[in-house]
């Protein structure tokens, strides 16, 4: 049973003055079980962040189908999204995106204070976060007054604040120095073993070693899938490392 | 690169930015316009040829300053608005590799383009108008229309000078930010991490302390002397008051909110009071402008409306009958030869006077002390509303003036108080006490007012009144007062306006001198004076007005372009979080309001306040139709809050659209 099914997934941009259109997805599917750490890889321009966008419903497929837990989200009408993507996932961006104008502890609180959760129970949840997370010392602080790592942190507790069905992380170290990305995928494996499902986009070979499984994704195409198995980090680094110069240099593919 | 690369960068910048740039221009087109209309006002010979034109030629130069300071302070002002939009563009040009010295270049050509084109179009503009507003202007002041087309080149040269040294002043302030930013800053543009507010709670109380002194003050000023004094010290606290309660009060208040836990975190208030906080911080001492700038369209509108309206009212107060004669050092002699000489230039005009009243009078300044009138005391520290004038009159002219007999004796007086009441059974002053038989509700003869209190006391006979005058004589030596003589009169309704005059010249020229002083005061020869006073200042108080309107609009409509383009962000944000377009919209809605209407509401609350303030110092004016005043002040109220929810329906449009580009 799939927790995440992506049926056939088509996205053509058509600028809005004329212009060339761009067709960004052109035929993506795949399914993700309940509990998978999953990378998406892919060189920049190839349809990554069109095709997290549409999984999270902040943009429409042109065609194709999108099931979360056999849901079609294509179904949910327009005025219910925003609590459906606040009640079943979260976010973790490149760029934090967090908000310059809440604390730390008032951006983590941001879903559930939406949600109408009373007080009480958002700090409950957020202390066994912040400990695990060790970002319990800058809680007061704001987003100007901490590091990149800590922002990062951040985003990742308040995406895992509301237990969530599935995390979507775009790029999440893209914007991390090599210490700060190493804490952040021990972390996502952390949770991951804890049963969190994750779902995590990303162009760098290091980060897509700590999946559980990854798919390359090449022309609007799921192109090729590596499993992790029982391999170690290196091993499977080594892996991508090949598998990406395969698709460089235009070799076959394979199942 | 080819010689006019430059000039077509800087073109393109401004046709690319015209969002932005198109209000900015206008605007220095209109104030150049202004100021060159309110420049070559003050120097038409036309206006200078006509009585009381000189006047309003001194008022307008006045306006003309005026105009010049604060277009100089706002473009300025604006100007650093346009440059925080523009950084990031600039920054762009370096790191593609532009230097510097062409980003100068660039800057300076643009601003070239800007100065010639609103200059030359603001003067044009002027000229083309200056004839209606001349025309506008004699019609005010009820002078006669006159024709000619008059093109001021003084006021030309000025405008040049004046506008050519604010963009000069522009482009400096704008190259030296430029040059002192590191490209990365300029890239980042506006959006430094902005630290989070600090509750000023000291400053928040000190505003609280010096806005409710001012308040208080105006509330209680009494005597419209002591309001004259209290004027500006009750408009600074408020001002004082105003800076600090926007900029710490707001943020205090804002903290206070947010903790109270189960208040703050609801989806609404969570959104909107961070983000009014945030907000508070960047705009509060431009929302304390607009909010003063506000107060002051405000009670220069209403106040030069309700004296160009009541003009009329005004007269009739200060000048309750047609013809008034002071004469000032009189002997008996001098009365009776007075009174031969008006009866005569009366009779040489064929007119008839009605109702003639006449009086002697002795009046000087006594220091209040309970029932006492100190006339020793050096009167330099004296609080001013303990400064009471008193009046002599003896009971056989109060008889003449009222048809009532009275028998007083020695040291009996009847009492009349104008201005304040007199609370007591005696009165003492020079070494005399009188005892007070009756006070008197009203004292024909005497409707105008003094702007201090006065004390009018009738006195058993002239002999009473020469022993004061000798007594406040020896007290006060040369700066004694004399005994006076008054004469006043009314002529029939249908005496025309130039015979009034006429006759007022003819007497003026034959009235006998002999050592007296003598002053004649006729309505309709200072008509025309009061109404190129009033109608002067109601022009300059439109002028102003519309002014500084224009410079509120402009800067709320820079304030919410500014926003936009960093809420826009913001909202996306708070969307992928999982709020809903429509909580996003409705949080952008409340926090706008707020911002927009804080300043608009606060104005109105100044006003109110300052109402019963003003109304005193209109009292000065000789204005004391108070029901005109509040229609006046109502009436501007209203016209100004329609002008401004008309500029927030046009910058909220813009502004949603950036948000939700
Ligand atoms: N809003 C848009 N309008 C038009 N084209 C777009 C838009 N967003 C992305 N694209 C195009 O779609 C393609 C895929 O972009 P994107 O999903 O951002 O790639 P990635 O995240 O893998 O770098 C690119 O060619 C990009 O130019
Ligand atoms: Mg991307």
């Amino acid at each position: 049973m799939y927790i995440l099914e992506v049926k056939n997934l088509k996205k053509v941009y058509t600028p809005r003055f004329g212009g060339n259109q761009v067709q960004a997805l052109s035929s993506v599917s795949f399914g993700v079980e309940k509990g998978e750490y999953v990378a998406i890889m892919g060189e920049s321009g190839s349809g990554k962040t069109t095709l997290l966008n549409i999984l999270a419903a902040l943009d429409t497929p042109t065609a194709g189908d999108v099931l979360l837990n056999g849901r079609n989200i294509g179904s949910i009408p327009q005025k219910e999204i925003a609590a459906f993507r606040r009640d079943n996932l979260g976010f973790v961006f490149q760029d934090f995106n967090l908000l310059d104008t809440f604390s730390i502890r008032d951006n983590i609180f941001l879903p559930l204070v939406l949600a109408r959760k009373p007080y009480q129970e958002m700090e409950r949840r957020l202390t066994p976060i912040a400990r695990k997370l060790g970002i319990e010392p800058i809680l007061a602080k704001y987003p100007y007054e901490v590091s990149g790592g800590e922002k990062q942190r951040t985003a990742i507790a308040r995406a895992i604040i509301t237990n969530p069905q599935l995390i979507l992380a775009d790029e999440p170290t893209g914007a991390l120095d090599s210490r700060a990305t190493d804490g952040l995928l021990r972390l996502f494996r952390e949770i991951n073993e804890e049963g969190q499902t994750i779902l995590m986009v990303t162009h760098s070979t290091k980060a897509a070693s700590f999946a559980q499984r990854v798919l390359f994704i090449k022309d609007g195409e799921i192109f090729h899938q590596l499993y992790k198995g029982d391999s170690s980090e290196e091993e499977m680094y080594q892996k991508i490392a090949d598998t990406l110069t395969m698709i460089a240099t235009g070799g076959e593919r394979r199942g | 690169m080819g010689r006019f690369f430059y000039w077509k960068l800087a073109a393109d910048n401004i046709r690319k930015n015209i969002q932005v740039y198109l209000p900015y221009i206008l605007t220095c087109t209109a104030t150049v316009a202004m100021y060159y209309l309110m420049h070559s006002l003050s120097q038409n010979s036309g206006l200078g040829k006509m009585s009381g034109g000189d006047t309003v030629q001194m008022m307008l130069s006045f306006g003309f300053v005026v105009v010049g300071i604060f277009s100089a302070v706002f473009l300025l002002y604006t100007n650093s608005f346009l440059i925080k939009r523009r950084k990031k563009e600039f920054g762009l040009f370096n790191v593609l590799g532009m230097e510097k010295k062409h980003l100068a270049r660039i800057m300076m050509y643009e601003t070239i383009y800007i100065a010639v084109i609103s200059i030359s179009a603001g003067l044009i503009g002027g000229i083309v108008l200056s004839k209606a507003m001349f025309l506008l202007l004699l019609k005010l002041l009820r002078f006669e229309v006159q024709m000619g087309f008059e093109i001021s080149g003084s006021a030309i040269v000025f405008a040049l000078l004046l506008f050519g040294t604010i963009f000069f002043l522009t482009l400096l302030s704008n190259l030296r930010q430029v040059h002192l930013a590191k490209p990365i800053e300029l890239l980042k543009g506006g959006q430094v991490g902005e630290r989070e507010p600090k509750a000023k709670w000291l400053l928040t109380l000190s505003g609280l302390a010096s806005m409710g002194t001012g308040y208080y003050l105006a509330l209680t000023a009494e005597s419209p002397i002591a309001a004259l004094t209290l004027f500006f010290v009750a408009v600074i606290l408020v001002m004082i008051g105003t800076y600090c309660l926007f900029t710490a009060g707001s943020i205090a208040l804002l903290k206070l909110l947010r903790k109270n836990k189960s208040y703050y975190y609801r989806p609404n208030r969570f959104t909107t009071v961070s983000g009014l906080m945030y907000r508070m911080q960047r705009n509060a001492v431009g929302l304390a402008n607009i909010c003063i700038l506000s107060t002051m369209v405000l009670v220069t509108l209403s106040t030069t409306v309700a004296l160009f309206v009541g003009v009329e009212d005004v007269l009739k107060t200060r000048y309750p009958r047609d013809i008034v004669i002071s004469s000032y050092g009189i002997t008996d002699e001098y009365i009776d030869n007075l009174g031969a000489t008006v009866a005569q230039v009366v009779e040489n005009h064929n007119l008839v006077m009605q109702d003639p009243m006449e009086y002697r009078m002795l009046s000087f300044v006594g220091i209040a002390q309970g029932n006492e009138f100190l006339t020793d005391e050096p009167s330099l520290n004296i609080s001013p509303s303990r400064l009471k004038t008193l009046c002599f009159i003896p009971s056989e002219d109060y008889s003449g003036l009222t048809g009532e007999e009275v028998q007083l004796a020695q040291d009996e007086v009847l009492l009349y108080s104008q201005g304040a009441d007199y609370e007591y059974e005696s009165l003492s002053v020079l070494g005399r006490t009188f005892s007070v038989r009756k006070q008197l509700n009203e004292l024909p003869a005497v409707t105008e007012w003094d702007i201090s209190g006065r004390h009018f006391l009738i006195v058993k006979d002239m002999d009473v009144v020469e022993e004061m005058y000798h007594a406040q004589a020896d007290v006060y030596g040369e700066h004694g007062s004399k005994l006076t003589y008054h004469l006043q009169f009314d002529f029939p309704g249908d005496v025309s306006e130039e015979g009034e005059i006429a006759f007022y010249k003819d007497l003026r020229s034959s009235l006998p001198s002999g050592g007296v002083s003598r002053y004649i005061e006729s309505r309709e020869a200072v008509k025309d004076e009061f109404y190129s006073l009033y109608g002067g200042l109601f022009f300059l108080g439109l002028f102003l007005g519309i002014l500084f309107i224009m410079g509120t609009v402009l800067i709320i409509y820079y304030k919410q372009i500014t926003e936009g383009y960093e809420d826009k962000e913001r909202f996306a944000i708070m969307q992928k979080v999982g709020m809903s377009r429509e909580e996003v919209k409705r949080s952008i809605r409340s926090q706008v309001l707020t911002v927009f209407f804080l300043p608009l509401i606060v104005a109105t609350v100044h006003i109110s306040v300052a109402f019963p303030f003003i109304t005193k110092l209109l009292a000065v004016f000789s204005l004391r139709n108070t029901l005109l005043f509040a229609t006046c002040t109502g009436g501007t109220v209203l016209i100004f809050a329609l002008f401004y929810g008309l500029v927030y329906h046009r910058t909220a449009r813009v502004y949603y659209r950036i948000v939700s580009m």
